[in-house]
């Protein structure tokens, strides 16, 4: 059994769709960052707060009097204010004061262990790390040395260095980095906002097949025997006339189901195109050929002009909905006929090479045009024919907006517009394939 | 066995669509019409009956019409036309890549069932009501001989009952009275029996080539018009103002 290739494409993006995905992509952008900040700050707040709250060397040193005139040995020459040692008892530091000796002037709750004088080799250590165990800061105040100092185990202290060369290149780069960052972010906003998006289309373009679906068999009864009525014999001419209208009515309903699905399939691009190598030339001539041959009283003038050279042109095309375009454009042409009796109609395919592009020559597109000698398009509709961003149901041009997204999805240009001599005119540019 | 003796089954879920259908096909003259209404009770109807054509609706309750079509195709022969509401499937029945014979899409007239059914019918069991052989095609003043191939090219005088050539009048009395015989080249007999199976319609340029070389025709334009020439020559009493064998600018041909 032979699987069918399908595949998906993408184009025709309409955009209201894609503005609510943009501004979702935004959206979910700007959370993020702002999540970011948010949490920033809050560690900042929670986790710096105990150092916030620690006593420095410099204010511990402040709040210590000196006493100049000792009385006697016993008494301190040094007296530490109340509510600083009650600060320092409640957040568990202690204190020491050293002269440039590195001998112990006065302490406050120093842990027993420590000693009383240091080596210049102690007070450089204890500087950057540790004293025995214990995070310490120095704080040098005229020739002395304060040392404040807390519990074992409770502050991880480690010095940091950068090289002026790295600081320089982290100001030049820091902010392109950020920048990436901020666009990674917007890009996995857009990647999910996307898969989103898709989605909802699909169940949408579901929910449109799911109702043409049920429409068709109910539909099938009423064509069904709205014929069978009509061609019965022992019925009024009246009835059967009546049959008849509702027949061609129904025919009228099974027309608009097809444009609805064909419509929301293309629209969201959901459409499974059967991609082959086809010759345009070849299907504008049994389209062509078609209509003519259905049409029985003569009103109908179709001039198929094809340039030698576009003759062997081919493209990569769902041939059936190429084919249906061109339809649309002939059926256009012959209801808004207008002016004159016979609808003429002119379809012209040629090569089109720019020169400047000519090296690549997958780059060759070609131009398929549609003429007739009616009424042409109104203002109003060319308006919103060239309108991309609505839907636009106006039952006038559905039929060309359908032609205008099959154009699209077989990666194509159109542009509708009315010919100085009177009469509208579809040119489609494709490239070969 | 008669066209209409053939065993028909119908497989679809809605009993309304049923009747009716079932209703043309016995109005068409079909007297053997089964029923089922989902994929186990064809398969029993299949085993049972063994039709000659299945209609097969592409949604079924208890499954979908490809599988069912996959397990019928192992027990039976009998070729299925497809009966489809949905576009989706059409695209996958459009190639009919599957083996099913052809596909209906609904909703459709009782004609166009009727007219399928039939085709197929023909196509798979071999049934000619007519025979290709004894084809003539009258074009007025010649006559083509499908069968043996041969253009007899009458030259009435007078009392001709021709309607085109009364109008050309002065041109005749100039011909002599003669019965000119010739036969078509094989090429030449494919395009006449194109034009001809399309008589009145205008046969696109490609379907000449489609017909006559059958694959890859790109190319051969310009030797279907020297095959034209040559027809004309066989056909027409005044080859460069030809009156059966039109030509359609752009197009195609056109025998009228």
């Amino acid at each position: 059994m032979k699987r069918e290739k399908s595949h998906f494409y993408r184009s025709g993006k309409v955009a209201r769709t894609f503005q609510y995905g943009f501004f979702m992509t935004v959206g979910i952008a700007l959370l993020v960052v702002a999540l970011n900040l948010v949490f920033f700050i809050i560690s900042v707040v929670v986790f710096t707060k105990r150092d916030v709250s620690s006593l420095g060397g410099g204010e511990v040193r402040e709040a210590l009097a000196v006493v100049e005139d000792v009385g006697s040995a016993t008494e301190e020459k040094y007296v530490l204010t109340d509510e600083m040692a009650q600060r320092l008892a409640e957040n568990k530091q202690w204190a020491m004061l050293l002269d440039a000796e590195g001998r112990e002037l006065w302490s406050y709750r120093k842990p027993a262990e420590l000693a009383d004088t240091y080596s210049r080799v102690d007070i450089a250590r204890m500087t950057r790390w540790y004293l025995d165990g214990y995070p310490v800061w120095l704080r040098i105040w005229d020739d002395e040395i304060m040392v404040v100092g807390m519990e074992k185990d409770t502050v991880w202290k480690y010095p940091v260095e950068f090289s002026i060369s790295w600081m320089e290149y982290l100001k030049q780069v820091g902010f392109y980095y950020f920048l990436i960052n901020i666009a990674w972010i917007v890009l996995l906003a857009a990647f999910f906002t996307r898969r989103f998006m898709r989605n909802r289309e699909q169940a949408r373009i579901e929910w449109i097949a799911g109702i043409s679906h049920d429409i068709r068999t109910p539909l099938s009864m009423v064509m069904g025997y709205a014929d069978t009525l009509e061609q019965n014999g022992e019925l009024s001419e009246e009835a059967r006339q009546q049959a008849a209208v509702i027949l061609h009515q129904s025919m009228v309903m099974k027309e608009l189901i097809a444009d609805l699905n064909l419509t929301s399939q293309l629209e969201y691009s959901m459409q499974p195109l059967r991609m082959e190598k086809i010759r345009p030339a070849q299907a504008l001539r049994s389209v062509a050929a078609a209509f003519l041959n259905d049409d029985a009283d003569g009103n109908l003038e179709i001039e198929v002009e094809i340039d030698a050279q576009a003759e062997q042109i081919m493209l990569r095309a769902d041939e059936p909905l190429l084919q249906r375009a061109f339809r649309n454009l002939i059926l256009n042409s012959i209801k808004h006929g207008g002016q004159s009796e016979v609808v003429e109609i002119r379809i012209k395919m040629q090569e089109e090479r720019r020169r400047f592009i000519k090296l690549f020559r997958n780059c060759d597109r070609f131009v398929i045009c549609f003429e007739d000698n009616g009424a042409g398009f109104s203002e109003e509709i060319l308006r919103r024919l060239r309108d991309n961003k609505k839907n636009d149901a106006n039952p006038k041009i559905r039929g060309l907006e359908i032609v205008k997204k099959i154009v699209l999805a077989h990666g194509g240009k159109v542009r509708f517009g009315n010919r100085e001599e009177g009469g509208s005119f579809c040119e489609m540019r494709f490239f070969r394939s | 066995m008669d066209l209409y003796e053939h065993k028909i089954l119908l497989v679809d879920d809605e009993p309304a669509l049923r009747r009716m259908v079932g209703g043309f096909l016995t109005k068409a003259g079909f007297q053997n019409v089964f029923y089922a209404g989902s994929c186990l009770e064809a398969e029993a109807v299949c085993r049972r009956e063994a039709p000659h054509l299945i209609l097969l609706d592409v949604m079924l309750p208890d499954g979908d019409g490809f599988s069912l079509f996959d397990r019928l195709h192992r027990e039976t022969e009998a070729p299925v036309i497809f009966l489809s509401a949905r576009d989706e499937d059409e695209s996958r029945l459009r190639g009919l890549g599957l083996g099913a014979d052809d596909y209906i899409t609904k909703p459709f007239l009782p004609e166009e069932l009727i007219l399928r059914v039939t085709a197929v019918l023909k196509r798979v069991y071999r049934i000619h009501e007519e025979k290709q052989e004894d084809k003539v095609i009258d074009l007025g003043d010649c006559l083509i001989d499908l069968g043996s191939g041969v253009v007899r090219r009458k030259h009435v005088t007078g009392g001709s009952a021709d309607r085109e050539t009364a109008d050309n009048g002065s041109r005749q009395s100039d011909a002599a009275v003669k019965d000119v015989e010739v036969t078509l080249t094989a090429k030449e007999y494919a395009i006449i029996e194109k034009l001809s199976e399309n008589r009145g319609r205008i046969v696109t340029i490609d379907a000449l080539c489609d017909a006559v070389w059958r694959e890859g025709n790109y190319g051969y334009e310009n030797t279907l018009i020297v095959h034209i020439r040559r027809l004309r020559e066989k056909l027409e009493e005044d080859p460069s103002h030809p009156r059966h064998l039109l030509t359609v600018r752009g197009l195609g041909y056109k025998l009228v």
